[in-house]
């Protein structure tokens, strides 16, 4: 389905789950919409199943975006599985490993979290860092990744009001996903772990870290080990 | 500091309520979360560096609600530009939409006439700001190094590059923005519009909406009936600029040049990015959308050359003074 939600913006949902593999749909078309309109194209967000694309007013057509549109997005849907892995195969497919500390003093929810599941503090931090997740989207702010999916027995909707103040590290909750907070700010995710804040002290790495397909892996640390990386 | 024609420096004797650095935001980094930035009223802020011949992105000030105080420890060539500026220069009332002569000692100062929120001032050859991300903007709530990671507060010291003396000029009177009851927004519908019932889209344009004064860069508050139809559960979307967005309390807002990249609530469509925000109160309307303003105003943007088609010499010169 294809959207104009701006003046020079279109919008494509394709009809797969917003999973690891409708995101390599959504990759592919992106490869692709590169590649075709290019020269007219601001940036492109692909996030979940679908992919904005945003282009520059001046050159904008959105007749002839519409017809290359359609055109792509059939092409990713039909694209073999196996080009489909190969044509991502870059730097984006690179795995992100993030030392994690799961303990009460500086993951608000682990305890309750687990209560709620039927679980020990042990069995979640297993649970949680035994999954490789991938980035299925960037947002809310600088450098946020939205990964999928945590185990269904970690699956907690997210507080009902933001807490005003997450610490960056942080590691949090929400439904199937989980997600890193790179900076200090509101959050309503549920807090099971922290990475080191140095993690996230360079901006422009910190911005640049999580790609959409980035591949992520959380490394438990004990508390000893989180304070000697800096706490 | 080099002695380049019409070089400066001026020192922030008060900040008001919130004064920032800002150019036109970043073109790219949506990708990756990074908020668009820039002057809210991006027409002001390209009329005032028009009216110095600075390039359309160069840094500017953007003045909210009054209140700021600049002092000058030199000379020179001035633009001033937006709403709600009833700006003085030595105590003297000093006009918008055109450029003024400031000496060296001189105070420009803003009241807050209540006609509008933000007012722009730009400098000859553009604000000396570090960029990040590709723009010299401040995203407050992002904590990135904007051009000073922060708005500018009381004592700071502005400077500016200079560049050929640019004379007198001022924005041909029909370009200038006139105070409406209430601003008319150009809806493109879009996003969830269809799954919003048929008496909510109508409750969107038929209402006079009230502006919220908790609105800030990030988004405009409406106030008015509560929308709640829009579906229950969404993953985040990818959004655009001004993207009306319904949260749970059923109230539109319009998201603004500090907004985040993706969103989970329901979205109605988006409002024209060219459209400033020239007034708080009484209201809002939607109302239909015009590509051809739209693109008239890219036009500007992108090829300031292109503009002296229309007829119109931009700016107007204003005669040189005695």
């Amino acid at each position: 389905m294809i959207q104009f939600p701006g003046p020079s913006a279109a919008l494509v949902t394709l009809p797969v789950p917003a999973d690891e593999a409708g995101l390599l749909r959504v990759l592919e078309l992106d490869l692709r919409v590169r590649d075709r309109l290019g020269d007219l194209l601001l940036e492109t967000v692909p996030a979940f199943n679908r992919l904005l694309v945003l282009g520059d007013p001046m050159d904008w057509d959105r007749g002839k975006v519409e017809v290359a549109l359609a055109e792509l997005a059939q092409a990713a849907l039909e694209a073999d599985p196996e080009t489909l892995f190969a044509s991502n195969l870059d730097g984006a497919r690179a795995v992100v490993e993030l030392p994690a500390c799961y303990d009460p003093d500086l993951a608000p929810d682990l305890v309750e979290l687990a209560e709620g599941a039927g679980l020990t503090v042990a069995e979640v931090t297993a649970l949680h860092s035994w999954r490789e997740y991938v980035v299925l989207a960037t947002g809310f702010a600088p450098g946020f990744p939205y990964l999928g999916d945590v185990a269904g027995e970690l699956a907690r909707p997210r507080h009902p009001s933001p807490r005003p103040l997450v610490p960056a590290g942080s590691v949090g909750i929400a439904d199937r996903r989980t997600g890193v907070y790179p900076s200090d700010g509101p959050g309503g995710w549920q807090l099971v772990a922290r990475v080191p804040r140095a993690w996230f002290a360079d901006p422009e790495e910190r911005v640049a870290r999580f790609q959409p397909g980035s591949r992520v892996r959380f490394r438990p640390i004990t508390p000893a080990e989180f304070e000697a990386e800096g706490g | 500091m080099s002695a380049g024609s019409g070089s400066g420096r001026a020192m922030v004797r008060k900040a008001g309520p919130l004064l920032t650095v800002q150019d036109l935001g970043r073109r790219a980094g949506r990708r990756q979360g990074l908020a668009p930035g820039g002057a809210m009223d991006q027409r002001a802020a390209l009329w005032a560096n028009r009216l110095l011949g600075n390039a359309p992105r160069a840094p500017v000030l953007e003045v909210t609600l009054g209140g700021a105080e600049l002092e000058f420890a030199s000379g020179g060539i001035v633009a001033l530009t937006g709403s709600g500026c009833s700006a003085r220069i030595g105590g003297a009332p000093a006009a918008a939409w055109r450029t003024h002569r400031v000496a060296a000692g001189d105070v420009l100062s803003f009241g807050f006439s209540g006609e509008g929120l933000r007012a722009y001032v730009a400098f000859p050859g553009g604000l000396d700001a570090p960029t990040a991300f590709g723009s010299a903007s401040v995203v407050l709530r992002e904590g990135l190094t904007g051009a000073l990671g922060r708005a500018l507060t009381d004592g700071d010291e502005l400077a500016w590059a200079g560049g050929d003396e640019p004379g007198l000029a001022r924005v041909p009177p029909d370009h200038v923005p006139v105070a409406q009851a209430v601003t008319d927004l150009p809806l493109i519908p879009g996003y969830e519009w269809d799954e919003f019932s048929e008496e909510d889209r109508e409750t969107l344009l038929n209402t006079n909406w009230t502006v919220d004064p908790a609105s800030d860069r990030i988004a405009v508050r409406l106030e008015g009936p509560a929308l709640e139809s829009g579906p229950e559960s969404l993953d985040s979307t990818p959004l655009v600029d001004g993207t009306v967005q319904v949260p749970g309390d059923g109230r539109p807002l319009v998201f603004m040049r500090d907004r985040p990249t993706i969103g989970g609530y329901p979205k109605l469509g988006s409002v024209d990015r060219w459209t400033g925000w020239l007034r708080l109160a009484p209201g809002v309307r939607f109302g239909s959308f015009s590509p051809i303003r739209t693109k008239s105003w890219s036009a500007f943007a992108s090829a300031p050359s292109s503009l002296a088609s229309d007829g119109v010499t931009y700016p107007c010169r204003i005669a040189a003074p005695s």
